[in-house]
């Protein structure tokens, strides 16, 4: 029996570019930076197209982001995501976890999925909550620090693997469920150059606020205006002095270590 | 202002996690700072044991027993039992580990109790009319924020790093109070089939004193025998570049770096390793950093504290001889 | 009275990368240093061909990059093709030359085959599993490929191939080879040559020798020897005399890819330089901060981009067809190679005695370098065709 999968996929800064910053209002000042899906994103996507290949079925992209958001999604396409689903509103901008849960939440309740996966964390926020939250909140079955992921479609079932203190535990659950990877589901695939190239026709479909009966202000609002908290202030850590460079013999080096050791009582 | 609350995370071995000593120990300066109270909760099948560890941390701990997490998934049950103990009358920070167990508790109680969240957190101070301020560490380790919540704002959800302050036990035990569960559980419940137990479990890396660790350049099994030979003399763990686990030399657990784990321990001894960013964001607020590396320009030496070029075995195994000389 | 020729009207050599060419970009620069780069040092000490890696493009669709779609191939034009080149190149020049001689044998049969015969021998190649050689070069033909002696005889439904080929890329791991044989000796030299799609191993064929280069070491360059093979007739291309012109019209389309490859040996070159550059200290401060170090890479990162923008700009001119398309293709492949062999040697430069060394890639990637002043028309050749362009033929 084919598989629905939602995969929430978060546009980021590219961690690569090494290039992120705070802008003046303390909020990440996305122009900084390329956008990129973020990395644990790409490890939960390519499972998700592993289980479609094998059971059929198609994997919808999920992502709240500023508009320039449905192009981070492109290569999710192209390594072969069948449709995209961006939440995009200005009023969203300065979003905390909360109002992330809450609208993701919404954008869930009108699709129709057997899986939710969620990436361990993101290298902007590593905070790894929100998956908990949405599934609270929709009162899915929720299974964390997958390993390996195994549906039953036809029992209605799923099956993961938990990375545990002493090995895995295996949990099963009912679907529709919500599940938060880890990356030893297996390195994410290259998109094929056929990918790339038909990734254009693939539909990236937009909701707003409004789309999904929420709003900006008021006693339930989400967004950036509603945000539970706020940077208060930064800065940049110490810097470390340059190293002590040891040459010489690997006796002389031993002794030289076990002298630093010693003078920092680690020994 | 309602308290600080610690939910404890307890070892497969049923004793407490070393992580939530240490968040009971810093909730118990917070309250004190804040002239409220703190509290901890521990649910597990049998919280008895480290319900009577946690009240030497804390003045009051409640203790929980479910009997369904004997084959029950633990973050959601939890949250919902510690759900309905929590008092939420007034400003209550609720305070969580930062691994797996702890954002799973997290995230699900800031939707059960409708709160707010600040994650990672490297430090966590009170203060009089600003009330928690957290500072996180972001961009790679690039930057440092100070973050608090907004007014208005009653459920305080924080999740905290390991090692952000030393656990220290109070003055006087604690009182251990003990709760049955209210109320049928209204989330989904997951049910554990099975235990895999893996491979030669290693020692933790996550809250280690000291690590040793390999990259690239331990080569495979024999470096691997170094290194741990190296960590068995001084005490410590043993933990792996990205390069190492994908070579398949050691397991994920023992990975350090932006998809594996952050460490701060008080000593990181890297062997053969360069320091990209990647491993570097894992790493670099450890106490003493000393590397050897045959590369006298490797990255690593813009942030350790001593680079030896070398040979990794010919200087670990000196190192080895040396540390055995001293007894 | 000869006039200058008039300034370009047409708007056809615009061009923007496509988001699917962005796209491309960044999968083949990561799928390059991801899994391409760290082999390429031992591709070359060990002057295998690197099958994984041909196993690799094809799982990736890049070796269908230059077929149509309805034979299997992803249709992309001489742009996205040259984007793609550059990108291994950066990498590894001989995995490079998996993606850009799979281009070059083919094309006398895209430009040439009728729809049969490129139903019979795309698809194979679109999907990488097999690939294509190019045989034209002979041991006494080749700068001057009039002198082809290779000898094609019909006889009833076949032609009987013999003579010798030389500096055959992908000879001895081909499936398919295009070559090049005379079939009217009388004819004047654009109308003596035929080409035929050999298939093999064939009765006959034999791979004599792998040459032992300076460069492209994992690279097969093989000299082949045909004796008495047999060739169905339907395996011809075009017509007998058309050899000439397929040959020639192959190269206006291939020569983009060389220059592209020269572009990315060079970048890979520059980069390296650059890092080394940025880590390495003498006298106290890296020596990123010496001016005369400053100085050679900046100049070798303004001469890529030129290369690098000409090679682009001659993609869109010859895909439009422009009439003066060789012109464009040779101007593109003198002055991307020129530059890769400049740029190279300037990063063994930086790198000082280390660079000289294999414990760095930039001796190989000089070494790399030549090749692209040499095949597919030597930069000699490439001058006499745009003298060609300006001056019209010999009076």
């Amino acid at each position: 029996m084919p598989l629905n999968i939602v995969v929430l996929a978060k546009p980021v800064p590219d961690p690569a570019a090494a290039a992120e910053k705070l802008g003046p209002d303390n909020r990440l000042d996305r122009s900084a930076s390329p956008s990129v899906i973020n990395g644990n994103d790409e490890y939960t996507l390519e499972a998700a197209l592993q289980l479609v290949e094998a059971h059929g079925g198609e994997v919808t992209l999920l992502a709240m982001a500023p508009a320039g958001g449905a192009e981070t999604l492109r290569k999710g396409l192209a390594m072969g995501a069948t449709r995209g689903v961006l939440v995009t509103d200005p009023a969203l901008a300065g979003s905390d976890a909360w109002s992330t849960a809450k609208v993701l939440a919404a954008v869930l309740k009108d699709l129709q999925f057997d899986l939710v996966l969620a990436g361990f964390d993101t290298s902007d926020g590593v905070g790894g909550v929100v998956g908990a939250a949405v599934a609270t909140l929709l009162k899915l079955p929720y299974l964390s620090s997958a390993a390996a992921i195994e549906p039953n479609p036809d029992a209605g079932t799923v099956r993961v693997r938990r990375i545990s203190g002493s090995g895995f535990d295996v949990l099963e659950a009912k679907t529709p469920a919500l599940i938060v990877g880890t990356q030893l589901l297996g390195a994410p695939r290259y998109p094929s150059l056929k990918g790339i190239m038909g990734a254009r026709s693939k539909e990236v479909s937009q909701r707003s606020l409004a789309d999904l009966g929420l709003q900006a202000d008021g006693s339930d609002a989400v967004g950036g205006g509603a945000a539970r908290t706020e940077v208060s202030a930064r800065r940049t850590p110490p810097a470390r002095g340059a190293a002590t460079v040891v040459r010489g013999s690997a006796g002389e080096a031993a002794k030289a270590i076990v002298a630093l050791l010693a003078e920092r009582r680690l020994v | 202002m309602a308290g600080f609350w610690v939910i404890a995370e307890i070892n497969p071995d049923g004793s407490l996690a070393r992580a939530s000593a240490e968040l009971a120990t810093l909730a118990r300066e917070l309250a004190s700072t804040a002239g409220t109270e703190a509290h901890g909760i521990v649910v597990a099948t049998e919280p008895s044991a480290a319900a009577k560890e946690l009240a030497t941390y804390l003045g009051d701990v409640i203790a929980i027993a479910d009997p369904s997490l004997a084959d029950h998934a633990w973050a959601q049950v939890a949250a919902q039992r510690a759900a309905e103990v929590i008092d939420t009358s007034g400003p209550t920070a609720i305070l969580t580990g930062a691994a797996s167990d702890g954002r799973d508790i997290a995230g699900t109680l800031l939707a059960l109790l409708d709160g707010a969240i600040l994650v990672n957190a490297t430090a966590v101070t009170w203060a009089e009319g600003s009330g928690e301020s957290v500072e996180m560490s972001v961009f790679g380790g690039k930057l440092i924020t100070t973050s608090s919540f907004r007014d208005g704002v009653d459920v305080r959800i924080v999740t905290v790093r390991p090692n952000v302050v030393t656990a220290e036990t109070a003055s006087a035990p604690g009182t251990v109070r003990t709760e049955s569960p209210k109320a049928d559980l209204t989330l989904p419940s997951v049910a554990i089939v099975d235990h895999v137990a893996a491979e030669g479990a290693a020692a933790k890396i996550d809250d280690a004193r000291i690590i040793v660790a390999g990259g690239r350049g331990i080569g495979g099994e024999a470096g691997l025998e170094l290194v741990q030979q190296l960590a068995d003399r001084l005490g410590g763990a043993v933990g792996a570049t990205r390069a190492a686990v994908d070579a398949g030399w050691i397991p994920y657990a023992q990975q350090i770096g932006q998809t594996g784990k952050i460490v701060k321990p008080q000593l990181y001894l890297a062997l053969g390793i360069s320091g990209a960013i990647q491993h570097k964001v894992g790493m670099q607020t450890a106490g003493t950093i000393i590397a050897v590396n045959r590369d006298p320009d490797a990255p690593i030496a813009e942030f350790a504290d001593m680079l030896v070029v070398g040979d990794l075995f010919e200087v670990g195994k000196a190192l080895v001889a040396e540390l055995d000389a001293r007894g | 009275m000869t006039t200058v020729a008039a300034p370009p009207t047409s708007s056809a050599g615009q061009y923007r990368l496509t988001d699917e060419q962005l796209l491309l970009r960044e999968t083949l620069h990561d799928l390059a240093d991801e899994r391409i780069a760290p082999r390429a040092a031992e591709i070359d000490r060990s002057g295998e061909f690197p099958e994984d890696i041909r196993q690799l493009l094809a799982r990736h669709d890049v070796l269908a990059l230059p077929f149509p779609e309805r034979f299997g191939g992803v249709g992309g034009d001489l742009l996205t093709q040259c984007v793609a080149i550059e990108q291994i190149a950066r990498a590894d020049t001989t995995s490079s030359l998996i993606l850009t001689v799979q281009g070059l044998g083919s094309l006398p049969i895209l430009l040439g085959g009728t729809e049969e015969q490129q139903g019979r021998f795309i698809p194979d190649l679109a999907s990488g599993a097999k690939l294509v050689a190019f045989a034209l070069t002979e041991p006494e033909a080749g700068s001057d490929a009039g002198a082809t002696r290779t000898r094609a005889v019909r006889d009833g439904d076949s032609y009987v191939i013999d003579g010798t080929k030389r500096f055959i890329t992908n000879g001895s791991v081909a499936s398919l080879i295009t070559v090049f044989a005379v079939t009217d000796p009388e004819a004047r030299t654009s109308k003596r040559l035929s080409c035929f799609a050999v298939e093999v191993p064939s009765e006959g064929f034999k791979v004599n020798r792998l040459e032992h280069k300076l460069g492209i070491r994992g690279s097969p360059t093989a000299e082949l020897s045909f004796d008495g093979v047999r060739v169905p007739v339907e395996n011809r291309i075009g017509e007998e005399g058309d050899g000439w012109k397929l040959a020639m019209g192959t190269f206006d389309r291939s020569r983009p890819g060389i220059a592209a490859q020269a572009v990315g040996i060079a970048q890979g070159a520059l980069d390296a330089a650059v890092a080394y550059a940025r880590d390495r200290k003498q006298f106290g401060q890296r020596i990123g901060d010496f001016q005369m170090i400053q100085a050679m890479l900046a100049d070798m990162d303004a001469r890529i981009e030129a290369a690098r923008q000409v090679t682009y700009k001659a993609c869109v001119e010859i895909e439009a067809g422009a009439p003066d398309g060789a012109r464009w293709a040779s101007i593109a492949k003198l002055i991307a190679g020129d530059t890769a062999m400049a740029v190279t040697t300037d990063a063994v430069q930086v790198f000082g005695g280390y660079g000289y060394t294999d414990d760095f890639p930039v001796e190989r990637m000089m070494r790399d370098a030549k090749i692209t002043q040499l095949y597919e028309g030597t930069q000699q050749v490439q001058r006499l065709v745009i003298a060609r362009a300006l001056l019209g033929k010999g009076g």
